[in-house]
């Protein structure tokens, strides 16, 4: 789509005028873009490009982050701690990990389960799509504390409701636990985010054609095939989207873990976004903190620039 | 005529199920108004589903003043309302100026302004707060809005793109024929069109705003100065054992943006939906 027809091209004769003409910024040039522009990018290239190129800068510093303490070149010695030295950064990048793929599975399969069923005619229908939807309008950092609340282990909800069910051998200190507190955290994180994933599927699901799927059943196939060969074509590309937006929010989770274990108990539920934060602003290691910072850049990149790029491809 | 239905039974059971797994989903939100009612002994003393055996409406009030929630809920308010509909305005004149006045390398730009929307903020924390201390605008809720606009601008920008590309080619030309330039073709033409999306633009980032917590934490360590997130997480720390007041500070906390969402229900996920699938 073509907003403005082009030119044709300048004969000999007019071509002089043209050129005149040209000094004038022309609806469709570059100046006349310019006032629109210059805000939103004057905004993000001081508070957003600049701050992520300095981490890029900072991550080669020996410096504490206090304004009276000269800076130190080390070249990469951040980095060489962090491979070498650095024992959280294994933990912490292990973490990342587990979570990234965990969440790619559990929240993505639950949310697509329940836009299939509440894609249909139900009683109630809106109102149990809300109940999934609200958590995820509420501050992660709110989640966090009622989820830490609930999984007290005095008072909290979940052992009390694993003891008035007899289950008592079940009982676990829940956050406690270095075994067992990342997966606490990341239930919470389930019972955050699936509602958003869910709202998209439904989205999703109001492309498939209808009449491919009465045509489907006509021709005799069962619900799984229906699924298999019509729903779940149709579904592709709000599938790629939540994939690539579950990525991008498990990278950066940190308010959750702040809010519920601060990393502990034993670093058990560190993650890089956290651990980058502690190290410039607990540890006062600028240098690590940026250098870990670099690391979660480049592991964001590599995951998600291939997605933007096919996007805006796609969008002649 | 006979209207006599066969019961479908796999419907009622999933019916059945999808309730119940609902009523799991609100469990917490349940226990936590229940709690927010009661006193410490009660808490420690009775089943958890029992209602207050006094019902303890002060824990609300005096959670109020421990956790100083005026200050702290007026200094998200002042926030969100320059920044969520400033950061709106330049979204929409950058997107309307990618989207239609067709200049060299718009593209390039956009994938460049899109990108920072993928970027986790931790990434820019610690030169985000040298940044911003050199311009001696630290512990500033007007300081902390600059960076709030510059990472709102991504998503923004991104979602209105998609918008005013979808807006037929013929609507400019007409314009332009009556002698409107870019400024009024902006102004009287485009945003009044955009107004659904910058409606559901408006709500999603009014609660993001009111959410956020990573770049407060860094920005604003003023206790005065602190949001109602900052402030939650004091509270959580400081007053761990005062279970009532606890959750009682949780659900003042989430209470605007839960009213927000009750009223504008429909732009939320009309804007979930438009942000993220592109027409």
């Amino acid at each position: 789509m073509t907003s403005i027809a082009t030119a044709p091209p300048p004969t000999p004769a007019t071509e002089k005028r043209h050129r005149r003409r040209r000094r004038r910024p022309r609806p469709d040039s570059f100046l006349g873009a310019t006032p629109f522009l210059a805000p939103a990018v004057v905004l993000y290239s001081v508070f957003l490009l600049f701050p992520i190129v300095s981490a890029v800068y900072l991550s080669f510093l020996r410096w504490n982050g206090f304004p009276t303490t000269p800076q130190k070149w080390a070249g990469l010695d951040n980095y060489a701690e962090i491979f070498t030295n650095d024992t959280v950064f294994y933990t912490a990048l292990r973490n990342s990990v587990i979570w990234v793929v965990l969440s790619l599975i559990v929240p993505t399969v639950v949310a697509l389960g329940l836009a299939l069923a509440l894609n249909r005619r139900l009683l109630g229908r809106n109102l149990i799509r809300s109940i999934f939807y609200i958590p995820a309008v509420l501050a992660s950092i709110a989640v966090a504390t009622m989820w830490a609340w609930m999984y007290n282990p005095n008072a909290g909800l979940i052992n009390s409701v694993l003891t008035s069910l007899g289950g008592e051998s079940l009982i676990q200190d829940w956050l406690g636990d270095p075994k067992i507190a990342l997966y606490s955290v990341f239930v919470a994180f389930v019972w955050q985010t699936t509602g958003f994933s869910m709202v998209l599927f439904l989205a999703g699901l109001q492309s498939v054609p209808e009449e491919l799927v009465e045509a489907a059943r006509l021709d005799g196939a069962n619900p799984r095939q229906v699924f298999r060969h019509v729903t779940l074509p149709a579904l592709r590309p709000t599938l790629t989207v939540v994939l690539v937006l579950t990525v991008i929010s498990s990278l950066k989770v940190f308010d959750l873990i702040v809010g519920m274990t601060g990393g502990g108990p034993a670093q058990s539920t560190q993650v890089l976004a956290l651990w980058s934060y502690s190290q410039s602003f607990i540890n006062h290691n600028f240098g690590a903190g940026n250098a870990l910072a670099v690391v979660l850049l480049l592991i964001t990149l590599a995951l998600v620039l291939p997605y933007l790029l096919w996007t805006l491809k796609e969008d002649e | 005529m006979s209207t006599r239905r066969r019961i479908n039974y796999p419907l009622i059971g999933l019916w059945i199920g999808l309730v119940l797994s609902s009523l799991i989903w609100l469990a917490p939100f349940v226990f936590m108004v229940l709690t927010s009612l009661k006193s410490t002994a009660d808490v420690n003393n009775s089943s958890i589903w029992s209602l207050p055996q006094e019902w303890q409406w002060h824990n609300y009030a005096d959670a109020a003043e421990r956790g100083d929630l005026w200050t702290v809920a007026w200094n998200s308010t002042y926030i969100a309302l320059i920044k969520v509909p400033l950061g709106l305005f330049i979204s929409a004149a950058a997107a309307f100026a990618i989207a239609r006045l067709r200049f060299k390398r718009h593209r390039a730009l956009l994938i460049v302004l899109t990108l920072g929307a993928m970027v986790p903020v931790q990434v820019a924390l610690a030169p985000m707060f040298t940044t911003l201390g050199s311009l001696n605008l630290l512990n500033s809720t007007n300081g902390i809005i600059l960076p709030y606009l510059a990472f709102g601008i991504p998503y923004q920008i991104f979602f209105l793109y998609g918008f005013f590309r979808s807006i037929p080619a013929d609507l400019d030309a007409s314009a332009r024929i009556d002698g409107a330039g870019n400024f009024r073709l902006f102004w009287t033409v485009m945003l009044p069109l955009a107004k659904p999306a910058l409606a559901a633009l408006f709500i999603l980032d009014f609660v993001a705003t009111w959410n956020e917590y990573g770049m407060a934490l860094v920005l604003l360590q003023d206790q005065n100065k602190a949001t109602v997130p900052l402030a939650l997480q004091a509270f959580q720390s400081q007053f761990t054992s005062n279970y009532g007041q606890l959750n009682a500070f949780i659900v003042m906390s989430i209470f605007p943006v839960l009213i927000v969402y009750l009223l504008f229900q429909r732009y939320f996920t009309q804007g979930a939906l438009a942000g993220a699938i592109k027409g």
